[in-house]
């Protein structure tokens, strides 16, 4: 005999088995919290918006930031910054849309494309904030280059000693190696936190998809 | 209203809490993974329930949100599916039926569908509760011809489990 017969004679026969579980069970059931990783994808996606929100927020007002507002700088930084609103804006958006879109009613496939697709909006987002970074980081740099005078004076003693070039490549190294370091670390609690998160679902996914083949 | 709501929706599922425990059943391996699914469901089907139009059937709407919360939702996948607890669960079979060659048949066969995928084991479920292949590519989102398919190789590789 075919296994799942057997398998399928005793399916139908073990409802009595079961639990029971009462009416009262169930009403403080629907009560509880549910622990589904859509719920969890929300909040991390929450945090990290806040996050670069907050980071924006509190660079303006470091001493590094007030001396730097003292420069002719103005010109660069208000269009930077309302691009960063203006996207973060969009984003979010965006992830609002497609979490709303996530329904435990939908088939398995659909269901787990839509998740995916919440969890790589803010991916996408965290990327266009590391380039907004680096963006930022050029801009400051050519303006401290171009305007701040302990910098210029820096450069000239440098370059009179005919080292202008090392000078100019050190500090952009330095500068990179920051940017390179938190993106590495940034990198790395994604991979983290999403691995974890969403091994299941990519194994299931890919599973599906293998299917179509 | 949001009472009265609340009171169809557990004396609906009060009367079909199988089909969750069956989801459990297959997803599961110990008694307290299984309520913990077997809650975890119950929440999405209730955060679901204002939507149900009644068009489908309930048991029908049941197993589409089971096994999306099993399959997808659910988060603690190691915990419960690497420990074969087994022995936890026992098999009842009517007394006038038992025998124990077939209840030992059962027990590997069970073990054996513990080790098939989450993917595969959401067919054998289907199969199980005797659902067409229609109805089975209908709520994974896969093609009939594919789901006839993969039910085959599955077949197959219970056979090579059961018999290696």
């Amino acid at each position: 005999m075919d296994e799942l017969e057997l398998l399928k004679k005793h399916w139908k026969q073990q409802d009595t088995e079961y639990p029971k579980v009462s009416a009262d069970a169930i009403y403080k059931m629907i009560l509880k919290r549910s622990s589904s990783i859509v719920k969890w994808i929300f909040i991390i996606s929450l945090l990290e918006f806040a996050l670069w929100a907050c980071l924006s927020f509190f660079l303006k007002d470091t001493e590094n930031a007030q001396h730097f507002d003292k420069m002719d700088s103005d010109y660069l930084i208000i269009p930077l910054t309302v691009l960063g609103y203006v996207v973060l804006a969009y984003f979010f958006f965006l992830f609002y849309k497609n979490y709303r879109k996530i329904s435990v009613t939908d088939n398995a496939k659909v269901l787990m494309e839509n998740i995916l697709r919440t969890r790589k909006t803010v991916k996408n987002y965290v990327f266009f904030n590391l380039a907004f970074m680096a963006i930022t980081f050029v801009a400051v740099l050519y303006i401290e280059f171009d305007q701040d005078k302990a910098f210029i004076s820096k450069a000239q003693t440098a370059a009179a000693n005919g080292e202008a070039f090392m000078f100019y490549a050190k500090t952009i190294l330095i500068f990179a190696g920051i940017i390179a370091v938190f993106a590495a670390v940034l990198l790395f609690f994604y991979w983290l936190i999403y691995g974890l998160l969403l091994s299941k679902l990519n194994r299931n996914y890919k599973e599906l998809k293998k299917l179509e083949l | 209203m949001d009472k009265e709501l609340e009171h169809n929706f557990v004396a609906l599922l009060e009367e079909h809490q199988n089909i969750v425990h069956k989801v459990c059943r297959l997803y599961t391996n110990h008694r307290d993974a299984h309520n913990d699914l077997f809650q975890e469901i119950t929440i999405q089907l209730w955060k679901a329930y204002p939507k149900f139009r009644g068009d489908a059937k309930f048991s029908t709407w049941m197993y589409r949100v089971g096994l999306n919360t099993a399959i997808t939702l659910y988060r603690k996948s190691k915990r419960t599916v690497n420990t074969y607890e087994l022995e936890t669960f026992q098999f009842k079979i009517k007394a006038e039926e038992y025998d124990d060659t077939e209840e030992q048949q059962l027990k590997l066969l069970y073990q054996a569908v513990h080790q098939l995928n989450d993917i595969e084991k959401a067919l054998v479920f289907l199969y199980l509760e005797e659902k067409d292949y229609r109805e089975i590519s209908e709520t994974l989102g896969i093609s009939e011809v594919n789901a006839r398919v993969k039910m085959n190789r599955i077949k197959n590789k219970l056979k090579t489990i059961l018999n290696p």
